[in-house]
């Protein structure tokens, strides 16, 4: 673990609002994004809370005055009457030097986190592996219509629907996807990264702490897109060897004409996760390249207008196996 | 064929087939029987009582920019309701599709919608609220307002107004069409690509959304022409800039933002066009097109005009909250380059709507700085309305209930933007519930300050107040629907929920998910209450008439002549003394609206013609996306052919004679306070005599000319 | 420290009705909203060429030609000079509306128009010959564009013939009304217009695509 997990959560702790902190203290609020667990998500949360509360500062006394004119000046009460009082240079420079201050000073810190969390070298990684060493994990991810395949191309693996890390190691990850953009995410580990056909995007993490976290897809890629999550493990070192051996010693394989075959939309409504013991190798910038040179993997009609029928043929077709 | 289509084609019929009739769908099926049945209803009743005659007379053809704006503002409110069915539904949906055990029927895995019926649905409403409900409410709006803000008789261009008109309508009527004929979009307001290329959306729903998306953005940049127009050279001798009233003011710099923006997003959706039809490669993955260059031209529409909509809510309230608080809005000068600098700044913001798309650190650090500065004008209004209020006198009736409640939602709304844009919050919950909840938030303001401009103008407009009690509920019960329905999505936000979703996997968020669906339940009581108050104000519209200044303390010009407002709003054009003319001249004792000695007064006539254009560029829109290229052709000649013939019609204006003039404006109820004891007698005659029987018209009553009539419309 | 402008004009002597006040001025309305048109139209092109930045790189090629490869000068330089001829001539018969001088209106602009069809003989010709060569839209992303833009304004050079027409006919039926007159001034922005945008057209799309 590169940055002590106490120090933000206690910070947190004495400025959250209560009712905030009721809701994402309880274990199991469904509230992620307020119990991250990885270091990306850690520094948009201290972010965030320092956000929020100079936005309150604000917003709280300026809804206060409001509250406040709105009953003394109201028609019969006690507030003195000038009809034609329009202006004020003191009141003109509070109300442009307030809004100016703050966006100043959110302005700063925007830019700051901005580059903290920048997905193709965020600095909190890069600070905590200049301090820690140690070689990064590769994950080449490649989302289909409506899959998600993560590639680990040093051993050669891969699994569908199912991301394990270690704890406490860097992984770094290259996107792309086959058909229409979606966006990677793991709310309670890193943000979001958009994935496109055709193109390469990077993004990293560091999970704190062992567990399961779900993923998914948050931009619209059609009729699978409710059901292409995935979970993430996070696991010890000693056992994230443990599951690469096991997944080295999988049957099924992955070759590029399976993976054209692996690419046809599916919807992967019970989950289906899956694991190839062997990779053909480069398979990601192959899968890149045929994008670009026009490749397509077109969503039937019927699977958009009838997708019920879809999914019974699908399921009859389909069966999760060696491609 | 140009490009290769999935399914039949034929030269005659083109894609359409009978299967394209979704009759084995249960919910459109019901819908459509009403639909049916409501239209049955209407047009056998325009029959029975003989209004044929009256509607194409007073209406149909009518280029008085408020008629036109009444028949924009009526096009909102049902898109409105259509939009609103929407989000029942889509509410209702995610409410019963939590976790894998969650039950499935009609068809759908989990819940009672496909996500190809979802898809349908949200696309919709998001496209249905943003250009066919929040944009003609407003436009009809600033139709109405600001020629009689300004002192003009029209609009610069009554023609293009009307044709403004029909072309929007002609949109929405595609939207509602594509319910029994074919589908809709399935993706998403905006369009994704290549998600709506042709191998991802290969039925015509998208052509429909991407074809009526096109009418309504011609319709909105005809109307700024012609707002930017009328403003420039329509205002009233006297009438200087820094005396524009707020609202004028901010229409015009929306109307600049609409008459930059709409042209970058026709081209976003021309080029998708293409690739559809012709089978370009301008946002195709591969084969050297480019799929982000759409989001930016899209964005750089979408950004503007998010503010195209909201500088005019904020212009009611610079309009509603002074004449409430019985004084004087503080900081005119700095409201004005406010709504200029907000126009501004909105150019230079759109990659904030994706900030995920991994441009370069800096990139994305100049956006979000760009963003938040729009914060700050934002932020100066806020304080203006508040030091506005400050040392007046401040009246709790219905507009101001709604101006106020849109101040509120301001807070929270642009509050929640400036999180948005910190990107490193951004990349957390892009494209989730916060960000929905956030503009719908924003909306809602814009929502609260059109439906307090409908309570602070409609009586200038028809002639008498909207009743209080059912407008008080309604109020109240949309604060507590807002309240409950979007205050929870915030919390579902933090949970890292995204949009769209057809089916939520994860059964921690099932209870805001319900809670939701509670703030639904208010939502539709409310609209019951909108229901019961337009139709208690309707019955109760002779007890509730209302003389020239309604509220008693109304401030600008459009309360300087009768209410309701003559066809040629003013008998003898204002000369502008003052900022706030009607203050002015009610302190000074000046507000004798009968100034006498009338001339005759010169208009433009009705014309059919621009409501044939709409006809015809629905037809095109239909031929298109069909893809029955003959009738294409065919439409296509019919509107080169009658925009020619129009060109050579000479008979396009009129003079309303001064006798004319001279008898409306004597019939005309124009006491100041808003109670009119003599209303009944005075107008009595008039007013009779305008409510046009069948076949006759025109403001004797006993003609049977064609002319529309001249007075104003009192029903 | 009343900001209300109020005190400036003596209510006793104040002007309340603007009494035979003319309305504004017809033709001087129709050609400012012709000018926010043209800026629309602006825009649209600002797009068109943002979009042809975007697509102009290698990569957009996708293995087709480049514009170096079937660029032919010549068309180009045919159609600048008929362009800028057109729009001088239609010059000639503005000079000739001041005169009050129907026949040569009629004359010149019948010229203008003649020159305004040579343009769209050459672009099709020029278009055609592509077509000819396997050159077409479908074929890269950068052609998208390319074909685009010159089709577009070549669209405009045709609305712009049609409408010479309807207004030589115009002016033979009612000469000079205020009508006939706003719409003449109308139609030479939008003329002067397309050749401006015209030289847009030449400068980044055949003269940047031939040294690409
Ligand atoms: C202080 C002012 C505002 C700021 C700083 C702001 C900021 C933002 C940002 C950064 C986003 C992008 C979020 C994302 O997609 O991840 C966004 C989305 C949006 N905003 Fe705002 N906003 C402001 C005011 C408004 C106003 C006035 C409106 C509308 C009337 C509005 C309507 C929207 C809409 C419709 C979206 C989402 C569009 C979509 O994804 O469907 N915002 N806003
Ligand atoms: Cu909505
Ligand atoms: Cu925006």
């Amino acid at each position: 673990m590169f940055i002590k997990n106490k120090r933000y959560k206690m910070w947190a702790q004495m400025v959250l609002p209560p009712a905030l902190l009721a809701l994402g203290g309880c274990s199991d609020s469904g509230l992620y994004l307020l119990k991250p667990e990885g270091l990306m998500s850690r520094t948009f949360y201290h972010y965030f809370i320092l956000d929020v509360v100079i936005m309150l500062l604000i917003v709280i006394p300026t809804t206060l005055l409001t509250i406040w004119a709105m009953w003394r000046y109201r028609k019969g009460g006690k507030g003195s009457y000038h009809p034609t009082w329009s202006h004020s240079n003191a009141i003109e420079a509070i109300v442009w030097g307030i809004p100016l201050v703050t966006v100043g000073i959110l302005s700063y810190l925007s830019v700051k986190a901005i580059y903290d969390v920048n997905p193709y070298n965020p600095g909190v990684i890069a600070k905590a592996q200049k301090a820690d060493g140690g070689d990064p994990v590769e994950v080449d991810v490649i989302a289909t219509d409506w899959r998600w395949l993560f590639i680990y191309p040093q051993q050669h693996i891969a699994s569908v629907n199912q991301l394990v890390v270690p704890v406490g190691t860097p992984v770094k990850f290259r996107l792309t996807s086959t058909s229409v953009v979606n966006d990677f995410l793991i709310p309670q580990l890193v943000g979001m990264i958009d994935v496109m056909p055709g193109m390469r995007t990077k993004q990293a993490l560091v999970a704190d702490k062992a567990g399961t976290y779900i993923g998914f897809s948050a931009d619209y890629s059609g009729a699978g897109l409710s059901w292409m999550h995935f979970q993430t493990k996070a696991v010890s070192a000693a056992q994230f060897a443990q599951w690469v051996k096991s997944a080295q010693q999988s049957p099924q394989h992955l070759s590029y004409a399976g993976f054209n075959r692996f690419a046809k939309p599916y919807i992967a409504v019970g989950g289906d996760q899956q694991t190839f013991g062997n990779v053909q190798s480069g398979l990601f910038d192959y899968v890149i390249g045929e994008v670009m040179r026009g490749k397509v993997w077109r969503t039937p009609m019927a699977m958009t207008e009838n997708m019920v029928n879809y999914m019974q043929k699908q399921r009859a077709e389909q069966k999760a196996g060696d491609y | 064929m140009l490009v290769h289509l999935q399914g039949p084609w034929s030269p005659l019929l083109g894609r359409l087939t009978l299967q394209q009739i979704p009759y084995h769908v249960p919910i459109l099926m019901v819908t459509f029987i009403v639909v049916a049945i409501l239209a049955a209803v209407v047009l056998a009743a325009a029959t029975y009582f003989g209004k044929w005659g009256y509607l194409w007379r007073e209406w149909l053809t009518t280029v008085d920019h408020k008629k036109i704006g009444v028949m924009y503002i009526l096009l909102g409110l049902i898109m409105l309701l259509r939009g609103f069915a929407d989000a029942l539904m889509i509410r209702t949906q995610q409410a019963m599709a939590v976790g894998p055990s969650s039950p499935g029927e009609m068809g759908a895995v989990h819940g009672y919608l496909t996500p190809f019926h979802l898809g349908q649905i949200f696309t919709a409403h998001g496209l249905i609220m943003v250009v066919f409900a929040a944009t003609p409410l407003l436009v009809g709006l600033m139709n109405i307002i600001v020629p009689l803000q300004i002192g003009a008789r029209d609009m610069a261009y009554p023609y293009l107004n009307a044709l403004g008109l029909w072309l929007t309508t002609a949109g929405a009527a595609l939207v509602m069409l594509s319910l029994f004929v074919g589908n809709f979009a399935h993706g998403g307001w905006y369009g994704f690509v290549p998600y709506f290329e042709l191998p991802y959306s290969p039925g015509v729903g998208v052509d429909y959304w991407m074809w009526t998306f096109q009418l309504s953005a011609i319709g909105t940049s005809l109307g700024s022409i012609n707002l930017i127009a009328t403003i420039v050279k329509m205002r009233a001798p006297g009438m200087t800039w820094m005396r524009l009233p707020i609202f004028t003011w901010a229409s015009l710099s929306t109307n600049l933002i609409a008459l930059t923006s709409f042209p970058v997003l026709m081209v976003a959706l021309a080029l998708l066009g293409l690739d559809r039809y012709v089978g370009t490669h301008f946002y195709t993955a591969g084969m050297g097109g480019n799929l982000m260059l759409y989001n930016d031209l899209f964005w750089v529409w979408g950004h503007p005009e998010v503010y195209f909509l909201i500088l005019p809510a904020f212009g009611i309230m610079s309009e509603i909250i002074p004449t409430f608080s019985e004084k004087t809005l503080f900081g005119y000068a700095t409201m004005v380059i406010a709504s200029f600098a907000i126009g501004g700044v909105s150019w230079g913001v759109w990659l904030h709507h994706f900030f995920t798309m991994a441009a370069t650190p800096s990139v994305n650090s100049f956006y979000s700085v760009t963003t938040m500065l729009v914060g700050i004008p934002t932020g100066v209004k806020v304080f203006n309305w508040i030091f506005t209020m400050y040392r007046g006198r401040v009246r709790y009736e219905l507009p101001m209930l709604w101006a106020l409640l849109a101040l509120f939602l301001l807070l929270v709304g642009g509050m929640t933007g400036m999180m948005n844009a910190f990107a490193s919050n951004d990349y957390m919950w892009h494209n989730g519930l916060f960000v929905v909840a956030h503009f719908h938030l924003m909306v809602l303001t814009i929502a609260a300050s059109i439906f307090g401009a409908v309570e602070y103008w409609f009586p200038k407009v028809f002639g008498f107040k909207l009743e209080q009690k059912w407008g008080t509920w309604f109020f109240w019960f949309m604060v507590i629907g807002s309240g409950i329905t979007f205050v929870t999505m915030f919390f579902l936000g933090f949970g890292g929920m995204t949009r769209r979703l057809d089916y939520i996997p994860y059964t921690q968020w099932s209870p805001y998910l319900h809670i939701m669906l509670l703030g639904m339940v208010f939502y539709v009581v409310a609209v019951l209450f909108f229901v019961a108050h337009l139709y208690v104000s309707l019955r109760d519209r002779v007890k509730n008439r209302a003389g020239a200044d309604v509220w008693g303390t109304g401030r600008s010009l459009e309360w300087a002549t009768h209410s309701p407002v003559p066809a040629y709003n003013f008998a003898i054009t204002p000369n502008v003394n003052a900022r706030d003319e009607w203050t002015w001249r009610k302190e000074n004792g000046l507000t004798e609206l009968h100034p006498g000695d009338y001339e005759g007064i010169h208009m433009p006539k009705n014309t059919g013609v621009p409501l044939f254009l709409g006809i015809l560029f629905m037809g095109l829109g239909f031929a298109l996306i069909w893809r029955i290229w003959w009738l294409a052709l065919l439409c296509v000649a019919l509107i080169v052919a009658l925009i020619i013939i129009r060109s050579f019609d000479r008979d396009t204006d009129m003079t309303i004679p001064a006798h004319a003039v001279e008898q409306v404006e004597s019939g005309a109820r124009d006491e100041m306070s808003a109670t009119m004891p003599t209303a009944g007698v005075r107008g009595g005659t008039v007013i009779a005599h305008s409510i046009p029987q069948s076949g006759t018209g025109g403001i004797s009553g006993s003609t049977t000319s064609t002319s529309p009539s001249w007075a104003p419309m009192d029903r | 420290m009343s900001a209300s402008a109020a005190q400036k004009v003596d209510p006793a002597q104040a002007t309340l009705w603007a009494r035979h006040y003319a309305g504004h001025d017809m033709i001087g309305t129709r050609t400012f909203g012709f000018w926010l048109y043209m800026l629309t139209d602006a825009m649209v092109y600002a797009a068109l060429f943002a979009s042809l930045g975007v697509l102009s790189h290698a990569v957009n090629l996708a293995g087709g030609p480049s514009p170096s490869a079937f660029i032919n000068p010549i068309y180009a330089y045919g159609e600048t000079i008929t362009l800028f001829l057109s729009v001088l001539i239609y010059g000639y018969s503005m000079v000739a509306l001041k005169n009050g001088n129907r026949g040569a209106v009629i004359g010149s602009m019948f010229v203008a128009m003649l020159l305004g069809i040579v343009y769209l003989v050459i672009a099709g010709v020029d278009i055609g010959n592509m077509f000819a060569h396997g050159i077409f839209p479908q074929v890269s992303g950068f052609l998208s564009i390319f074909f685009t833009i010159i089709i577009y304004h070549a669209l405009h050079i045709l609305v712009g013939v049609v409408w010479m027409l309807v207004m030589m006919v115009q002016i033979a039926r009612e000469g000079f009304s205020a009508n006939v007159i706003y719409r003449l001034i109308n139609l030479r922005l939008f003329w002067h217009f397309q050749a401006v945008i015209w030289v847009f057209v030449f400068t980044f799309v055949y003269l940047q695509g031939m040294v690409a």
